[in-house]
């Protein structure tokens, strides 16, 4: 048998905040290739599951000076130090992982026991937890996609950066003889559906990936870097305060308004 | 032997210790384990064969290029098409979510005859014989005298489908078929009166780099919303401007360079005021100005009364930002000025598309690259003129009813929005009977209630819906048609593309139920009615229909998905055929009536004593507001500050909520009443939103589908009436007065 | 030293007790062998079901006239997915007409091939949902046999019972045909430990920070 020997990933996004326009796309992409389930009434945000969840930022300002700016936020996939992402340093059930060939952070719902301890952990809300067993409309359950299995009530889930994609491009490549996968034989729903090409994906280890280059990009930031979280997804904005947002202001605080996050 | 406590419990140690060696303690518990993860009621999706099918959506008028993955014959997710015209590999969020509308239990599943009251919601399942034959019996019945008295409603009028209900209207004797209206229809007019030429507006937006709004939704629906979202994207690639001008902060203020807060219903004297500068600072395009336009005079004449100091007054925007502006929008390359409110689902006032297009004229970026593009219609329909018999004849002279054409508004086609008004003020309705196809007139047209009391005085409505929504709930009778995955349907030009494009949607899997293609039903209709209308319909059935209109383009649309047709930019030689043969700023149209300004601002229904607000929709990507109700992923993403629990959560400025009697905290609730109508809603406090005004989004309220949809938010069509424009008599309405009361405890 | 006096007060409390100590070590036998018994014997009768498959299928005769194995049949995509269980079209390009005198063939023609209705078979090594098991990693990728995880099925003439677990609804052929979860062959047990074990052997996708071991999101899904 052989042994795998291909260069560890770094799997990670650049979300281009500027280009955004929130218009949801990603979200609906995201649902429909991982059978998020829905519930009669989504208004209450803390527990609508939205592995992908775009936000509404607003600058504090009064009208005219008013500015708002989307950010999606998928799950960050921390790196933390060397692999210890806050969820994955708390899981008792080892149900969540990082692993240091890809830099996803697995979650597996099986495994998992609802403790929500991971979800106290993660500070950017990522994780969601089944508080009721998902119920699909009669006839609805027929859009299910086979490649990502359905959850049950009681588990945490989370975005996987698609990961049964990356299973399904790897299969390929051993099927035509390869190891190694090109940057757009994986990309994740989000990434593909994005109308506004504002989402990149591939591997920040990969100088030959776009997004090798476009994390080193001037007005490039990470969520609430000071934590040392380690996250793997970059955004873009040429807003300032926008950039501020993402730190929370904590940190070199600087009165360009006050930054609220929409729940 | 006595079998005593010691020995029972030896007994049992002696079982559990033998069951300790057994397996069955370590396999049970394992077994329960796996059992707990996977309870027998979770559904598990079949695997399968991955196949991927190509079609085109048919949900808006943008028909962008899909690609629908299967496993087996499970539609299992709906992507974006590669290499598709415009949209090239993407789907909006409603695309995406269209299999949600194929396997919707809201699905009209069979013919249906509706047993107990209207709306009732109480129907009796009937086969499509006794269903066509109903029809046809009580269209040929009202033949007899009153043939006119037939209407047909559809969504929009260009394609197969509805060309063929026209065909039957026509050869039936009935004038009376109608479009939901929408800016599309402003546009035409636009080109109508200022070139002369009937043809839709394209814009090509991927060539210009100063893109100046008048509250059009770039990047929230407007035109082809896919192909907008990667024009905008190209926009800042490239580092265009674009320039946002409208009173709320909407997706597109805020990714804007620029927004441009102007009061609502000044759009028209804002884009006047821009044409002063640009005229008065001599930044106009000499060559198109002088050799291609007429009534350059007369329009700077007029432009006189629009001085940006005036214009400042009027608009609420500093005279400076508006001299700036006009110059910087001169001054581009390849400027290029657009208008529709939000993602132009309402026709808006005729007088402010000439104005802005006016300005696009003077810029002279008129069927140039980067500019506005007369798109003649398609033309691949070419079906011979059918033979009317002595009632037809007869039938389609008499005047329309929605008074379209009529001497009061010559140019316009179509008016729906009028109709309803007509028919209430009626003794008796001039519309005795109503086939509405690919329209959702009940929840789509302003006023609600009066399109409902209308509608009430209909005596026979029929719906081709495919799904169950508000209109056919009303329905007497319902033919359903196959969700747009189930069958084939031509898909004109899509709204906005500068060039002519043919695509064909197909067929994804064939149809879950007992539903008939609106075209095959509506040969079967003729054919039942017979004489020289079964004769107007020769074909067999729509695919025959569709395939030869098509001709010789099928196989490549079966093959490929689209057509599209080399077409380069007009130009200006030859391109106008007004009465002077040049482009015409000034429109005699317009300008013939005399006792109006010929450009006229509309003011909102409302007396400002009892109504101090302003109450102004919105359209959102995240919430379907056509003919299509939202699928259950939409509303998911429909953000809390739009819809709370049942409420729907209007937006108000902070210091406008301050000025209230009562207190209003950002989430309180409280009554909205306008002149029409009253509906409970909760209020988000935003800096986004003029002070003054309040912002509602449209494509909540629903009262059909399912428990996911109805009954979420109000109508913002049940809050605002039509306001007929004085030119095209389409409905120019763009807000109400209303008022905020407390909630009655 | 025990005096007699204490000997006797001992028998005494024994007596006093139930007449005497072999009853106690009886009953504690009785218990351990009827748990025995249960345990090893009733209880997997109790847990699961037999099922016999829609109708039965002989695996060495069709090898002997096939190309290429196992693959001719349980072939994999152009996508590199497995197809696993043949579907009636890759069947009825032979079985059109009824061929030889087998009473199950003649069911599959009339039952399945004319009416058009794909055959319900009941897969042995049907893997819960939260799986991902790539055939093509290990068959193309690591050279593996198919006999390796499935063992030789390829030679039998008949299929098995097949017996499904009640409480989980799975084959039996996932823990093993020995309830006690032994195993003598590669092929006896498809739990996550046996995957596992040849896995950490071979060193492939070590990469876990939680275990040291395989991480999780190599084989769930």
């Amino acid at each position: 048998m052989k042994k795998e020997h291909s260069k560890a990933k770094k799997y990670g996004m650049v979300i281009d905040l500027d280009k955004c326009t929130g218009c949801g796309a990603c979200m609906v992409a995201c649902m429909a290739e991982n059978n998020v389930p829905f519930k009669k009434d989504e208004s209450n945000k803390l527990d609508s599951i939205t592995w992908l969840r775009v936000f509404k930022l607003t600058n504090g300002k009064s009208f005219p000076d008013a500015d708002t700016c989307y950010l999606p936020r998928p799950c960050m996939h921390c790196e933390g130090e060397h692999g210890h992402a806050p969820c994955v340093s708390v899981c008792p059930a080892t149900a969540t992982d990082y692993s240091h060939e890809t830099g996803i952070v697995s979650q597996i719902y099986t495994r998992c026991f609802g403790c929500r301890y991971c979800m106290a952990a993660c500070p950017y809300h990522a994780r969601y937890f089944n508080w009721w067993d998902p119920v699909w409309p009669e006839g609805m359950e027929k859009l299910l996609n086979p490649n990502v299995s359905v959850r049950m009530r009681g588990v945490v889930e989370k975005c996987s950066f698609c990961f049964h994609r990356y299973q399904a491009a790897k299969e390929k490549a051993y099927y035509e003889g390869r190891q190694e996968l090109e940057e757009d034989e994986y990309q994740t729903a989000c990434t593909q559906a994005c109308p506004a090409g504002a989402i990149t994906f591939g591997d920040l280890n990969n100088p030959k990936h776009a997004v090798y280059e476009l994390k080193k990009d001037k007005n490039a930031f990470r969520l609430l870097e000071r934590l040392g979280t380690n996250p793997k997804v970059y955004y873009i904005s040429t807003r300032k305060w926008v950039r501020q947002a993402g730190d929370n202001y904590l940190e070199g605080y600087e009165t360009e308004g006050k930054v609220k996050k929409h729940r | 032997m006595k079998i005593d406590r010691r020995s029972f419990l030896s007994f049992v140690i002696g079982g559990a210790a033998g069951t300790a060696l057994t397996p069955l303690p370590w396999k049970l518990t394992d077994d329960l384990s796996i059992w707990t993860q996977m309870w027998p009621w979770t559904p598990v999706p079949q695997d399968g064969e991955v196949s991927y099918v190509n079609s085109v959506c048919t949900l808006c008028p943008a028909g962008c290029g899909i690609s629908v993955r299967k496993v087996d014959d499970r539609a299992v997710k709906i992507e974006g098409m590669a290499g598709y015209p415009g949209s090239n590999g993407n789907a909006c969020i409603l695309g995406m979510a269209g299999l949600q509308l194929l396997y919707s239990p809201t699905r009209v599943k069979t013919p249906l005859k509706r047993v107990g009251n209207r709306g009732e919601g109480k129907w009796k399942a009937i086969s499509w014989d006794d269903a066509i034959s109903e029809v046809a019996g009580k269209l040929g019945e009202l033949r007899k005298d009153q043939s006119s008295a037939v209407a047909g409603i559809v969504g929009s009028d260009r394609g197969t489908v509805p060309q063929l209900l026209k065909r039957l209207l026509t050869a039936y004797g009935s004038p009376n078929f109608m479009c939901s209206p929408s800016m599309d229809d402003s546009y035409a007019l636009t080109l109508k009166l200022m070139h002369g030429v009937s043809a839709s507006a394209g814009f090509d937006i991927e060539n210009a780099n100063f893109v100046l709004s008048f509250g059009s939704g770039i990047i929230e629906g407007w035109g082809s919303s896919v192909r907008m979202f990667k024009a905008n994207s190209a926009l800042k690639d490239k580092k265009g401007k674009m320039v946002q001008i409208e009173p709320r902060l909407s997706n597109t203020a805020a990714k804007a360079d620029q927004w441009v807060p102007v009061r609502p219903g000044t759009e028209t004297v804002f884009a006047l005021g821009l044409a002063y500068v640009i005229i008065q600072e001599s930044l106009y395009n000499k060559d198109f100005v002088e050799n291609y336009t007429a009534e350059f005079d007369a329009f700077r004449q007029m432009l006189d009364a629009y001085s940006p100091d005036k214009v400042a007054e009027i608009t609420g925007i500093d005279a400076e930002a508006i001299t700036t502006l006009a110059k910087a929008f001169a001054g581009a390359s390849n400027p290029l000025a657009v208008c529709g409110r939000g993602q132009g689902t309402t026709p808006g006032s005729l007088h402010e598309f000439m104005a802005v297009h006016a300005l696009n004229a003077l810029v002279g970026n008129i069927n140039k690259k980067g500019g506005v593009w007369a798109v003649p219609a398609p033309d691949y329909i070419q079906w011979p003129d059918p033979e009317l018999d002595d009632i037809a004849q007869k039938g389609i002279q008499t005047a329309r009813a929605d008074g379209a054409g009529s001497e009061k508004y010559p140019h316009t086609a179509s008016l729906l929005n009028r109709l309803p008004e007509v028919i209430n003020s009626a003794a008796q309705s001039p519309v005795q009977a109503l086939l509405v196809s690919g329209a959702n007139p009940l929840y789509a047209l302003p006023d609600s209630k009066a399109v409902k009391k209308a509608f009430d005085k209909i005596p026979f409505i029929v719906s081709f819906s495919s799904q169950m929504d508000e209109t056919a709930q009303y329905a007497d009778i319902i033919l359903p048609n196959h969700a747009y995955l189930e069958r084939y349907q031509d898909v004109p030009t899509p709204t906005g593309l500068q060039t002519p494009l043919t695509g064909l949607s197909k067929p994804v899997l064939d149809p879950l139920f007992d539903t008939k293609h609106t075209g095959d039903a509506i040969i079967m209709i003729a054919k039942a009615l017979e004489g020289n209308i079964a004769a107007a319909f020769p074909w067999d059935n729509y695919e025959v229909c569709l395939s030869e209109t098509l001709g010789d383009k099928w196989d490549a649309l079966v093959e490929n998905g689209f057509v599209a047709q080399d077409f380069q930019e007009p130009g200006w030689e030859g391109a106008f055929t007004t009465p002077s043969g040049k482009f015409e700023f000034v429109s005699k149209a317009c300008a013939a009536e005399s006792d109006k300004p010929v450009f006229s601002s509309v003011t909102p229904e409302g007396d400002e004593k009892t109504y101090p607000l302003i109450l102004i929709p919105y359209d959102s990507m995240r919430l379907s507001n056509g003919f299509i109700g939202n699928p259950p992923f939409l509303t998911k993403t429909v953000e809390d500050t739009v819809l709370k629990g049942n409420d729907i959560v209007v937006e108000i400025n902070p210091a406008t909520a301050k000025d209230r009697l009562f207190s209003l905290n950002d989430g309180a609730p409280a009554m909205l009443s306008t002149p029409r109508g009253e509906v409970r809603v909760r209020v988000h406090l935003s800096d986004g939103i003029m002070p003054g005004f309040m912002a509602m989004a449209r494509g909540l309220g629903h009262t059909a589908y399912d428990d996911y949809l109805a009954g979420k938010g109000a109508n913002f069509n049940e809050l605002i009436g039509p306001a007929e424009d004085p030119v095209s008599g389409l409905d120019s309405a763009w807000g109400i007065r209303a008022k905020l009361t407390n909630v009655p405890i | 030293m025990s005096t007699s006096d204490d000997l006797k007060t001992k028998k005494d409390s024994v007596e006093a007790g139930d007449g005497s100590g072999g009853f106690i070590i009886l009953f504690f036998i009785i218990g351990l062998v009827a748990s025995l018994i249960s345990g090893w014997l009733l209880f997997p009768k109790l847990l699961y079901s037999e099922k016999k498959q829609p109708i039965d299928f002989n695996h060495a005769l069709h090898m002997e006239l096939v190309d290429e194995g196992c693959e001719s049949c349980h072939f994999f995509r152009e996508d590199g997915t497995y197809a696993g269980v043949p579907k009636l079209a890759q069947c009825i390009d032979c079985h059109e007409e009824v061929q030889g005198e087998s009473p199950d063939e003649a069911t599959f023609v009339e039952e399945y091939v004319t009416k058009g209705r794909e055959v319900p078979w009941l897969i042995y090594s049907q893997q819960p949902d939260c799986v991902f098991f790539s055939h093509v990693a290990h068959v193309k990728g690591a050279g593996m046999d198919c006999a390796t995880c499935h063992g030789p099925i390829g030679e039998s003439t008949s299929l098995k019972v097949y017996e499904e677990n009640r409480i989980t609804g799975y084959s039996r052929d996932i823990w093993g045909k020995n309830i006690s979860g032994i195993k003598k062959h590669t092929w006896d047990r498809m739990k996550m430990d046996d995957c596992a074990e040849c896995h950490v052997k071979n060193g492939v996708n070590q990469s876990s920070v939680q275990t040291g071991k395989g991480a999780c999101f190599v084989c769930h899904k």
